[in-house]
């Protein structure tokens, strides 16, 4: 076991790290920039070191900082937490190097998984279901188009090393594809300096559903059941939730198999999730896998109630799993919202500054992830999250009325957030009856996904 | 190379907690209880458990860099990927001989020829043997030069790479043995030649034989170049002395890395012997290709593919076989000529073309070039003084024929015309115009010029550097050319400026262009001494396509249906991509000696 560790983040989530690391009996270092003196995930580690200026590139994406603050620490593994690094292979690859666990799966894995084209041909060699749809990537518009016709419209244009929404546009019909191609292509060669684009089936409606698994490195892989994570807004997810309403025992075991084959095929280490889209007529495609720790996490943990950075942490030690597929036990309901630093009436623009005041619900099954406190002032150079707030109820129904309760406990003042925007979903009549897909927040707040 | 920073990391002190003192973080904290022996059975207790402690964290020395032009460290792994060059900041490293022909010829097509060679030690310089033995076991390298066969893109090369590491890759005699062998049988075989150079200069230690290298080096280069072969030499940092003024400088084509020094005299004995500090920049690549002595700076990423495209456009088999198709397929590729000249709209004065012709909106020659020529890459300078920004030439694919292209170019907008001197022609514009015709015709590519040019620059240095002789020279040669000319007048032609770049078999003018002895105000001030009579003058000067046409001085006419613009090119350029194929289809058919007969009456009859 490490007796110390590196915690490479920043925010709630290396705050949940040193926690988890903390009730093991593990000394955290934490790294921070300039701009996060005063962050709470500082002032909670027993060690910390400046890494750089407040821009990422600098500090918590400046893997030479990292290292160097782990070797001078005498850190025996870093957590990566969920953004920034985690699917860094390189930086993966050069923990390896340098005698450093990495808290997280193989370099060669996450690379693999990275190439949205290279997972989707691993996924399909696997005997996964995957989207219809080019099996190599496409460069230029008129080859893309053909493909679109053969597969059929509506299709969806995507970067191969796209995300968040970035180079990615849904074609309705031939006539303006080609336009729509050259705009996501364009996109994808600024953000990524990649022009390889593949064009697959779009599904009208699906539901977002991820299964979490974790696998240690003895081959033992099981699954913690899935998320609905339909809530969207721009591809950015907003609410989560365990289990889905739309899913039975049986198709459960069902994807939970397919989830676990999936790892297995590439031979996975750690926790990871499998993406999967559901359309209407209950079958699912693989969309993708992540290769990290999720922000959504917590409805897993409190519908399983494993704690999955532990598990992450005792795996990455050469532990095994400590308990099998049959201990898993979903039981209850369990709903995450996202509390950002953003205003929703100024179509999200993020919100930085200092919290003057905070009030925070607690009781009964109310879980509070979080870095802020009072007089703490949000940076503007970092993502816009503040805090995860999340419920578990015995039933979905129970789950509703707490997170209502909850969020109409939450006061957050001095900025902006979200916190009005997700009390009117939770009481949204379509979500209540469980009616949700990924064009929801489309559907029921149109002004909210205004461009 | 993190060495540094893991100190400084550990000396910091742990951050204060200003505003939460009363937190307790050391409450399940870790308790190391080292044993007295150190090592692998130190032990260690982690939340209550015992365990064996792991190895200590620590950066391996081969994994790290540091990058000699940003000074940030850089990981190995990432140089190798990235050609060599820093991740960070993008500078140039040297590269090791072996590791550039794998990043240049084909995977396993690298035939090594005198891979070894006897030492030998003219001078008998006390010591020279046991320093090159040194190096020879330090770097597994025979020489500071590795020679040998391959194919760069499928296409047959000889190729010659220097290796810095190698005593400065300085030329003794066993390097330039080598690099004559290679040129030697590069002519026998006759393939074309590429020499990767980078040195020091001469090799101290051989004394006079060394400098003897440079005479034996350009003389094997000299016979390679009369056999009708091409020879590319890519500079790369540091190219200096001797090799300098040998084989690098003798480039049919020169390449050069971004930033690599190059240059005669070092920079330490320039500033010695002046007295003054070096300028920024001085004797480097960008200096260079300014100064006229470079083609083109190309990046590694670049270069095999510029490679490539070098050789095939200097393939005869590649001339000669689009030459028989264009001859035998010509009017089904090209239509049919025939007697159709062109005609122009009679409406128009001429002073309404001279207007239009001078148009800003009027597309310029690169414009066209784009259009209608494929793989267009510019070669510059004049390899004596500059690379004059108002003419543009290189070499090109049409229809999968190599050509020469020459083209007089006018700036789209304020701040490229200042770049492209309004399209105004400098000596050393005519100098590059008259390397890269000859070129063509050591070639036996075809030469398609692009007249537009309000004249030659009337300056003060344009005087000093020999503009008449410049010009005159074009015409020289130009006529003496075997390969078949074809001209066309875009916009302007203005007296000698244009003429230099319209002795031709064909001259064709787009409908709105002019083409005169001189501007019509000079015309006018001349002989009505009066300048703001230009536009009398221009009526009476038969500048006109139409007027050109019936005096012989032109052979074809582009109908322009509105002026020629932006909208219009793409038109407009389909039309010269059959006159120019028309063109080709017709001389090709023709012996050379048929080709230069013909231009030669031509202008004999005039």
């Amino acid at each position: 076991m490490f007796h110390k560790v590196l915690v490479a983040n920043r925010g709630e989530i290396a705050v949940r790290i040193i926690r988890a690391l903390r009730e093991m009996g593990i000394k955290s270092v934490a790294v921070y920039s300039e701009a996060d003196r005063e962050a709470l995930h500082v002032m909670l580690a027993d060690e910390a070191v400046c890494i750089g200026p407040a821009p990422s590139t600098e500090s918590y994406l400046n893997m030479e900082s990292i290292i160097s603050a782990a070797v001078a620490m005498k850190a025996e593994a870093i957590h990566p937490g969920f953004g920034f690094l985690s699917e860094n292979a390189k930086f993966a690859g050069l923990c390896e190097m340098c005698n450093i666990k990495f808290i997280g799966p193989s370099a060669s894995v996450i690379e693999k998984m990275g190439n949205k084209s290279e997972a989707r041909n691993t996924m399909m060699k696997a005997g996964v279901p995957v989207i219809p749809g080019t099996k190599q990537p496409v460069y230029d518009a008129k080859t893309a188009l053909k493909a679109a016709k053969r597969i059929g419209f509506p299709v969806i244009i995507k970067a191969s090393s796209g995300g968040g929404g970035k180079g990615m546009r849904v074609a309705e019909s031939p006539e303006k594809f080609e336009e729509l191609f050259n705009a996501a292509q364009l996109e994808s060669i600024k953000g990524f300096s990649d022009d390889s684009m593949y064009i697959e089936k779009y599904i009208q409606n699906p539901r977002h559903i991820e299964f979490q698994i974790l696998a240690d490195s003895f081959g033992n892989v099981v699954h913690l059941g899935e998320r609905d994570c339909s809530i969207q807004r721009r591809h950015q997810k907003v609410l989560e939730e365990a289990p889905c309403e739309a899913i039975s025992a049986a198709l459960r075991t069902k994807m939970g198999k397919t989830a676990v084959k999936a790892a297995k095929a590439v031979g996975y280490e750690s926790a990871g999730t499998i993406e999967f889209l559901l359309d209407n007529g209950r079958k699912f495609y693989f969309m993708e896998m992540n290769t990290r720790i999720q922000v959504e996490h917590p409805v897993t943990e409190l519908v399983t109630d494993v704690d999955m950075i532990k598990e992450q942490i005792r795996i990455a030690a050469g532990e095994p799993l400590s308990f099998a597929q049959k201990d898993v036990k979903i039981s209850g309901h369990a709903i995450e919202c996202r509390i950002n630093a953003e205003n929703p009436e100024k179509n999200f623009m993020p919100s930085p500054g200092r919290i003057t005041d905070i009030h925070l619900p607690g009781g009964n099954g109310v879980r509070v992830d979080t870095h802020i406190y009072t007089d703490y002032r949000v940076p503007p150079n970092y993502d816009s999250m503040l805090l995860k707030l999340i419920v578990r109820g015995r039933n979905r129904e129970e789950a509703i009325a707490k997170m209502r309760s909850a969020l109409g406990e939450l006061v957050i003042e001095g900025i902006d957030t979200n916190i009005d925007f997700q009390y009117d979903i939770v009481n949204n009549k379509a979500f209540e009856t469980g009616k949700i897909s990924t064009d929801f927040i489309e559907t029921y707040f149109p002004d909210y996904v205004k461009k | 190379m993190l060495k540094d920073l893991i100190k400084q990391y550990r000396t910091e002190k742990t951050v204060k907690k200003p505003n939460f003192s009363r937190i307790k973080t050391g409450v399940n904290e870790a308790k190391a209880v080292m044993p007295e022996d150190e090592g692998a059975s130190a032990k260690v207790k982690i939340g209550g458990k015992s365990y064996t402690a792991l190895p200590v964290p620590e950066v391996p020395d081969d994994c790290y860099r540091k990058c000699n032009f940003c000074g940030k460290a850089i990981l190995n792994m990432d140089v190798r990927k990235n050609l060599y060059r820093c991740p960070k900041c993008g500078g140039y490293f040297r590269v090791h001989a072996y590791r550039r022909v794998e990043m240049i010829a084909d995977e396993g097509s690298f035939e090594e020829i005198n891979k070894t060679m006897p030492f030998v030690n003219p001078l008998s310089f006390p010591g020279y043997e046991n320093k090159v033995q040194v190096m020879k076991e330090k770097y597994g390298l025979d020489e500071a030069v590795v020679t040998g066969r391959c194919r760069i893109q499928g296409e047959k090369a000889m190729l010659c790479v220097c290796d810095s590491r190698f005593i400065m890759s300085s030329m003794g005699h066993n390097v330039g043995e080598k690099i004559t062998e290679a040129t030697e049988l590069a002519t026998k075989e006759g393939l074309p030649l590429i020499i990767y150079c980078c040195s020091g200069g001469a090799r101290m230690q051989e004394g006079i034989v060394s400098l003897m290298q440079m005479a034996k080096t350009s003389a094997a280069l000299k016979r390679h170049h009369d056999a009708g072969l091409l020879y590319v030499s890519v500079l790369t940092n540091p190219t200096t002395g001797g090799v300098t003024a040998s084989f690098a400088m003798l480039g049919d084509v020169i390449l050069a890395e971004p930033k690599a020094l190059i240059g005669f005299a070092g920079p330490r004995v320039i500033e010695q012997t002046i007295r003054q500090k070096l300028p920024e920049g001085f004797q480097r690549s960008e200096f260079l290709l300014e100064h006229g002595f470079v083609d083109e700076i190309v990046g590694r990423e670049d270069q095999k593919e510029v490679l490539a495209r070098l050789i095939r456009a200097h393939d005869r088999g590649r001339i000669s076989e689009a030459a028989k198709r264009f001859v035998k397929e010509g009017t089904a590729l090209f239509g049919n000529a025939g007697d159709n000249k062109g005609a122009a709209d009679e409406s128009g004065s001429a002073w309404d073309r001279v207007q239009i012709s001078r148009s800003a909106e009027r597309p310029k020659a690169l414009d066209y070039i784009e259009r209608i020529f494929d793989q267009f890459m510019e070669l510059h300078g004049d390899r004596a003084y500059g690379d004059d920004g108002a003419i543009v030439g290189g070499i090109a694919e049409f229809c999968g024929m190599p050509v020469t292209v020459i083209a007089e170019q006018k700036g789209r907008n304020m701040k490229e015309n200042l770049k492209r001197n309004f399209g105004m022609p400098s000596p050393e514009g005519y100098r590059k115009a008259l390397r890269l015709m000859k070129q063509a015709d050591d070639f036996g590519r075809p030469i398609i010029c692009f007249v537009d040019t309000p004249g030659a620059y009337p300056g003060m240095e344009s005087e000093e550097r020999g503009q008449g002789e410049a010009i005159a020279r074009c015409l020289y040669e130009l006529s003496g050319v075997k390969v078949p000319v074809l001209s066309i007048v875009i916009s302007e032609g203005g007296s000698g400026g244009a003429l230099a770049l319209a002795v031709a078999n064909e001259v064709l003018m787009l409908e709105n262009a002019v083409y005169s002895i001189l501007s019509p105000e000079g015309f006018a001030s001349i002989l009505y001494k009066d300048a703001k009579k230009a536009k009398e003058a221009s009526e009476v000067m038969k500048i006109t396509a139409a007027e050109l046409l019936s005096l012989g001085v032109i052979e074809g006419i582009i109908p322009e249906e509105t002026p020629a613009s932006m909208d219009t090119i793409d038109g407009l350029s389909a039309e010269l991509r059959q006159r120019i194929g028309q063109f080709l289809a017709r001389e090709e058919a023709m012996e050379p000696s048929e080709v230069l007969e013909e231009r030669y009456s031509k202008f004999r009859n005039l």
